[in-house]
């Protein structure tokens, strides 16, 4: 199964499964919540000046959709990066590309920009490129990447990240630094559709580019050479991915703050299930990393109802363990 | 020398061990201390003193230090000193300070004392929790003033080291200003101003009380930050001054002191008013709640954008806190 052949017919099927598995997810997580509603009392008459409609359509709704946004833009800038680094462990957390777009997410904000404005994703997407070339040009430098390299990278991107958010935090005002500070910790609470209709079409602008280029990239992560001499441009499809993955992260950390693992965790179960093709994998990363979020939100938001958990907590208490699981299993492969 | 130790409990001896200074400092020694002091001697520590200190570093000293003090005759004349030169690392410590009429024995405060208007001027020697131990002793200080916490834990330890007259003082609730007022009162020299201070503090809550007393109680929230959400919960200084000026605090069963929730609770709870708090943005309250008609105070136009500082202090200026969550609350009460 995992090495079948990618047919026509096997990506929809594929991808309707999971869309049904999404839609599905959305209906229920709307419908969990620490707080009772009642679906039939908000769609019944006058249903619509009810607290049960408030509850179910203004606040959870949203909510839902911002995370299944932020959760498949997460899980295809994984998928891409790690076909693009050639690295089975690279994140956009792990890399310090959240990091990247943290602090110019940041540095927006202390400039004065409104958190709900469409310039701090924008910023957040410059930043997040920004770290992508850094990583890739360090990566790089010593050939073929090696896992090493590659988390070493990540972990100074981090520390780099980590320092000038500090500093940015000492530079601005008591009331902005508190600001920037929660901004940063982040949380899909308190959302609305305006936010996530500026996330999502960064988003979706994002996954649409990686999936046009998705038959280069799985050339291009064959091995340079022979994808050059296959007549792929291999510098133009390194470009659109950088920046589409980037544009992925921007969307994700400026309206949800830094939430690890997500990128690790669902293209590594979907490449199992489904092999390595991008053509498949890219969408099908998408869709799966909003079911992945979906439900940790969920649990983020009922487990200590009614005060809430940060989502990222979720997310990292599920992918620290998976990650340790899969460093052991690249640095046993990768040893002489 | 221990002597520093010895003076400030020594102060308070009458109330011996069960006074909250020495709760607080019981904290930072931590139980470990207490667990070794069981199994020495007392005679063996008691003459080679330096040597046990040296030995088990300032903690264990400083134990000892209070054991002796319980049952030791006072100390010399010389260690009783009434300090001239005094540090406030927190601003309800340096509002009490000033309350008690010895604002002019103060030679530093932290960044955050901005109240009265002659804290401003004086020389700021760090952060509320982060001090900087260099910038204290550069005020060369007889007696510093700090709140009891994590974050300064190390700080504290470090200016004890020095030889510093440390007094801890908690202020999170109200019986932790009574106590705290009596505490610092008596380190200065002047218990009978602190027993005036609690007493005036103490009969402008009361006026409160009366005032809104016979009122039907409202439902309240208090928002201390927008994104995430963020209010006031049960068992802090804000529930009990709601609970003052006539309000019940909707969010007081929500398990934190400042818990985070979600939206939908708000909607559930439906408050009667909401009191918005959170730094630095005045419309943001209006905003985030104006979709939810359901609410009642947003029905009925009852959110109050309220300055956070004096609220979030327990210091003199309680009294004044309640009667302006009284002013929010029950407008029909008229002012005070």
């Amino acid at each position: 199964m995992p090495a079948a052949h990618l047919t026509r017919r096997r990506l929809a099927a594929t991808s309707a499964l999971l869309a049904a598995a999404l839609t599905a997810s959305l209906a229920a997580a709307t419908l969990i919540g620490p707080v009772r509603a009642s679906l039939w009392t908000a769609l019944g008459p006058g249903g619509e000046h009810t607290p049960d409609f408030a509850i179910l359509f203004r606040t959870r709704l949203p909510r839902v959709l911002l995370g299944a946004v932020v959760g498949g833009a997460l899980a295809c800038s994984g998928a891409s990066l790690q076909a693009l680094l050639g690295n089975p462990l690279a994140d956009p957390h792990l890399l310090g590309v959240s990091a990247g777009a943290a602090v110019a997410g940041a540095i927006a904000l202390m400039a004065g920009a409104d958190p709900v404005s469409p310039i701090v994703p924008l910023a957040a997407f410059l930043g997040a490129l920004g770290t992508v070339a850094a990583v890739f040009l360090v990566a790089r430098a010593a050939g073929r990447t090696s896992p090493y390299a590659i988390l070493l990278v990540g972990v100074v991107c981090n520390a780099l990240g980590a320092a000038a958010i500090m500093l940015v935090n000492a530079i601005a005002s008591y009331t902005q630094a508190q600001g920037i500070l929660f901004w940063i910790m982040g949380s899909l609470s308190a959302q609305s559709y305006g936010l996530v209709a500026v996330a999502g079409l960064y988003a979706l602008a994002g996954a649409a580019v990686l999936v046009r280029h998705a038959h280069h990239l799985n050339l291009l992560a064959a091995g340079e050479e022979d994808a050059l001499t296959l007549g792929v441009e291999v510098e133009a499809v390194r470009r659109a991915v950088f920046l589409a993955s980037s544009l992925l992260v921007g969307a994700a950390v400026a309206v949800s703050g830094m939430i690890s693992f997500v990128g690790l965790i669902v293209p590594h179960l979907l490449r199992l299930i489904l092999g390595p093709d991008l053509r498949l994998l890219l969408p099908a990363s998408f869709l799966g990393g909003a079911v992945l979020l979906v439900w940790a939100d969920t649990l983020a938001r009922t487990a200590f109802a009614p005060s809430e958990l940060p989502v990222g907590v979720v997310t990292a208490l599920l992918g620290g363990p998976f990650f340790l699981v899969l460093l052991r299993r690249a640095l046993r492969r990768s040893a002489p | 020398m221990n002597s520093n130790r010895n003076t400030v409990l020594q102060t308070d001896c009458p109330a011996a061990c069960a006074s909250p200074e020495a709760r607080d400092i019981g904290l930072f020694v931590g139980p470990s201390a207490g667990k070794g002091l069981d199994l020495l001697p007392v005679r063996r520590v008691l003459l080679p003193m330096e040597r046990a200190r040296r030995r088990f570093g300032g903690l264990l000293a400083g134990a000892l230090a209070l054991l002796l003090v319980s049952c030791a005759p006072a100390p010399p004349q010389a260690a009783r000193a009434v300090p001239r030169r005094v540090v406030s690392l927190a601003p309800s410590l340096t509002e009490v300070v000033y309350g008690l009429g010895e604002g002019d024995r103060l030679v530093g405060v932290c960044a955050q004392c901005d109240y009265p208007e002659a804290a401003r001027r004086l020389p700021k020697v760090g952060g509320y929790l982060s001090p900087s131990v260099e910038a204290v002793l550069g005020v060369r200080p007889d007696l510093v003033l700090v709140v009891p916490s994590p974050g300064n834990r190390e700080s504290v330890r470090a200016l004890e080291r020095a030889g510093i007259r440390v007094l801890v003082a908690a202020d999170r609730t109200l019986d932790d200003l009574w106590a705290g007022i009596a505490a610092v009162a008596d380190a200065l020299g002047v218990p009978e101003r602190g027993e005036a201070m609690t007493s005036k503090v103490r009969g402008k809550l009361q006026a409160v009380r009366a005032r809104v007393e016979g009122l039907p109680p409202r439902r309240v929230l208090l928002v201390v930050g927008h994104r995430p959400l963020i209010v006031a919960g049960g068992g802090t200084l804000q529930d009990e001054l709601l609970r003052t000026a006539g309000g019940v605090n909707v969010a007081a069963d929500a398990g934190t002191a400042f818990p985070e929730v979600p939206l939908e609770l708000v909607v559930a709870r439906a408050p009667d008013v909401i009191l918005d708090a959170a730094m630095g943005s005045e419309a943001g309250g209006r905003e985030l709640f104006a979709a939810f008609e359901t609410i009642p105070a947003v029905r009925q136009n009852r959110i109050v954008t309220l300055a956070p500082d004096a609220l979030f202090r327990a210091g003199p200026r309680v009294g004044e806190a309640a009667a302006m969550l009284a002013s929010a609350i029950h407008p029909e009460a008229g002012g005070s």
